[in-house]
């Protein structure tokens, strides 16, 4: 037993279980919350396959941005906790028929997919560096496009969200 | 242009101001205290300050004034009228005591510290002193008895003014039925307080 | 530390628990410190002077503080989401305790020396505001919830300029990793990179107006981040009670308070680790050393945190509408042209 065998498991358990919450609770806000914990889970198994720089980004994205947005959403919603939430089944077949499907490609991916193994290394590789030399030469264009969309969504949510001033 | 202007005033005004805000606090970090650390250090009071009260009873007379005059009522006095034998003393202001004063009680935690109580009282004897520090646990303990007399002394004087009653009454009617016998009109001396009794050999300690 | 090693997997263990503990020691000492010298400035700033029954000036209150909230009953409402509320504490306390260790105390004590450093800190300290959020919610209390709901604006919003003012150290220095980002700096007080950092002294005297300008944004954005005054709407406690922690009490109150100035000795230390030479001494080789260094980095954070205590008592709150101003119409634009000029020097 290595320490890291102990750690992954540990980030394992937290991720799965956080996530099943998320999907069995009933209440809304728990299910929220324990989003923060499955996001966090994640992030720590990017640690353990030295992608540090992914996890951080994982953390500072996901749980201060989107989670936080997330649970503005849920909270403002009036009567959060006794919001009617629908957990009976409907439309069995359908539903049996598509989660089949999908569960049968995964595992077939799964199956006959030759997982590499390397060589687990002496401690991390920087990474940081070779991140940020190939997003500013090799994929300088991606990550320009990526950055004029995310302005047009920022301005055009800016726009919609300003008051009209003439409409009184 | 002006509203480019008044923007950077805005943030120039911001920051000359948290300066100057932050540098009189600075200089104040530096300033000697100005509380008083109080149980070992106390404020002086003024001359007049209005704090417990207290009674020399001594010097009371009985009056009721200033119980009357209380607006919240704190005061309580009883009395017991002394007979015409008993010799109550006189007060330092040279005032005649007349009355036995069997209950004084101050209820201070009801007292409003107005002082009305003081004004009235004709002989000086109750007074506003300067002792403020008379927190107690049990409020009970708020109610302050300044008389002197013991259970004995008050049933005393009860008697002795029952007694002193009865004989003035038996005198009235004694002098009634002469006046109903006599033609001559001497009722205005029978109405007038009674004689010394003979033989009252103690007097009520109440000096 | 061979014979720990031996043990196998219980030993690094065993090793990784006492190294992750020793900034919880420090965190509970420098809580006691600066409960009490919050409370002295404060009282000899209004010209007063605190405590001075509990021991020479009152420095067994801290004491007396801590013993009395362990004894208190830890009550929750009736009404409150028991889970949640349980749990908020811990998180706000994992995600400050979490950033501490990247923190380059001196020149060999480091939690992780992890390249990604301050990028690390900023990341782990966003879940200081699910963990407010969390607690104001499950209160199931007004005050809480507009408290936990102004903290979550308020800390989100100020993470930008705070993440522009890092970047900007980040460029001069050229790394994510504070170790490396305190070493840039050594050699002395001129070294700092508020003061230009060591370049060329063309390049540093263009420099100085830029770094002055983020260091002080860096500085009034890592208030509001904390919560402080005159950034403290979320505990504004004429208007909300306490907010996020209304209905707090006990131990989990007290988790809430280690975290809040924990978290002030936090934003310090990346401030000083960025700014202000970190664990390097201010004269060059004169005193310097892994003790002195921890003596340097200890003292300039505390310095900080005095200045943030300073301004607490000194200035009055922000309204909503003035703090969001702060933040989007001038920490940001101005941050923006510093980026754009720094960047336009570091090229040239």
């Amino acid at each position: 037993m290595d320490l890291y065998i102990i750690v992954f498991y540990l980030f394992a358990l937290i991720t799965l279980a956080s996530a099943a919450i998320v999907v069995i609770s009933k209440n809304i806000v728990y299910s929220a919350f324990a989003l923060l914990f499955t996001f966090f889970g994640v992030a720590g198994l990017y640690v353990l396959l030295m992608a540090d720089f992914i996890a951080v980004t994982q953390l500072l994205i996901y749980v201060g941005g989107i989670l936080v947005l997330l649970l503005f959403g849920v909270m403002l919603t009036t009567k959060v906790i006794r919001v009617d939430m629908r957990t009976a089944t409907v439309r069995t077949f359908p539903a049996v028929v598509i989660v089949a499907a999908l569960a049968g490609t995964l595992i077939g991916i799964f199956w006959s997919t030759d997982w590499p193994q390397s060589p687990a290394s002496d401690g991390f590789e920087r990474t940081i560096p070779q991140i940020g030399e190939m997003l500013l030469t090799s994929y300088l264009l991606p990550f320009e496009i990526a950055s004029v969309v995310l302005l047009v969504a920022l301005i055009g949510a800016a726009m919609i969200a300003r008051r009209e001033r003439k409409a009184l | 242009m002006a509203a480019v202007r008044a923007y950077f005033n805005n943030i120039w005004i911001a920051l000359t101001t948290v300066a100057v805000g932050m540098k009189i606090t600075f200089k104040h970090l530096f300033v000697p205290a100005v509380t008083l650390q109080y149980p070992d250090v106390k404020l002086k009071l003024p001359e007049r300050a209005r704090n417990r009260l207290y009674v020399n009873i001594d010097d009371c007379i009985g009056c009721d004034q200033c119980s009357m005059v209380c607006p919240v009522d704190c005061i309580i006095i009883e009395t017991i009228k002394s007979t015409p034998d008993q010799d109550l003393g006189t007060t330092s202001t040279g005032h005649k005591k007349r009355l036995h004063v069997p209950v004084f009680d101050i209820d201070i935690a009801k007292c409003c510290y107005c002082g009305l109580c003081v004004y009235p009282c004709p002989t000086e004897c109750i007074v506003m002193t300067d002792v403020y520090e008379f927190s107690e646990f049990d409020r009970n303990r708020l109610i302050y008895s300044f008389s002197i007399m013991t259970p004995q002394d008050i049933e005393l004087a009860k008697e002795k003014l029952k007694k002193a009653e009865e004989e003035a009454a038996a005198k009235k009617a004694a002098a009634t039925a002469a006046a109903a016998k006599a033609v001559q009109p001497s009722g205005a001396q029978a109405l007038k307080p009674a004689s010394p009794e003979p033989g009252t050999p103690e007097q009520p300690g109440n000096s | 530390m061979e014979a720990l090693e031996n043990l196998g997997v219980w030993g690094s263990i065993l090793i990784a628990v006492v190294w992750s503990a020793l900034p919880i020691v420090f965190i509970l000492l420098y809580a006691l410190v600066t409960l009490y010298a919050e409370m002295k400035i404060a009282a000899h700033i209004q010209d007063r002077l605190a405590y001075m029954r509990t021991g020479w000036h009152g420095t067994l209150q801290p004491f007396a503080d801590i013993l009395k909230l362990l004894q208190k009953e830890d009550t929750i409402s009736s009404a409150a989401d028991r889970k949640l509320f349980r749990l908020a504490p811990y998180v706000v306390f994992m995600g400050t305790y979490g950033a501490f260790s990247a923190i380059p105390f001196s020149s060999i004590y480091i939690g992780s020396n992890i390249d990604l450093g301050v990028f690390f800190i900023v990341a782990v300290s966003s879940l200081v505001v699910v963990g407010i959020l969390m607690g104001g919610w499950a209160s199931n209390n007004k005050w809480s919830i507009f408290g936990a709901m102004r903290s979550a604006a308020q800390m989100v919003s100020y993470e930008i300029p705070t993440a522009l003012a890092i970047l900007i150290a980040v460029m001069i220095t050229g790394s994510l990793n504070l170790q490396d980002v305190t070493k840039f700096q050594e050699g002395g007080i001129h070294n700092w990179v508020v003061f230009g950092g060591p370049l060329p002294l063309t390049q540093k005297l263009l420099l100085i107006p830029f770094t002055l300008v983020t260091f002080i944004i860096l500085f009034i954005a890592s208030l509001a981040e904390v919560n402080r005054t005159p950034f403290d709407l979320p505990e504004a406690e004429s208007e909300l009670v306490q907010g996020f922690n209304t209905e707090y009490s006990g131990m989990r109150f007290a988790m809430f308070y280690l975290a809040e100035y924990a978290n002030m000795f936090l934003v310090s230390a990346v401030t000083v680790a960025l700014f202000l030479g970190g664990w390097t001494s201010p004269f060059g080789s004169f005193l310097s050393g892994p003790v002195w260094g921890l003596f340097w980095f200890i003292g300039k954070c505390l310095l900080l945190v005095f200045l943030q205590i300073w301004i607490r008592w000194t200035l009055p709150r922000l309204r909503v509408d003035q703090l969001m101003y702060t933040s989007w119409k001038v920490l940001t634009p101005f941050l923006f042209v510093c980026i754009f000029g720094v960047g336009l020097i570091l090229v040239l």
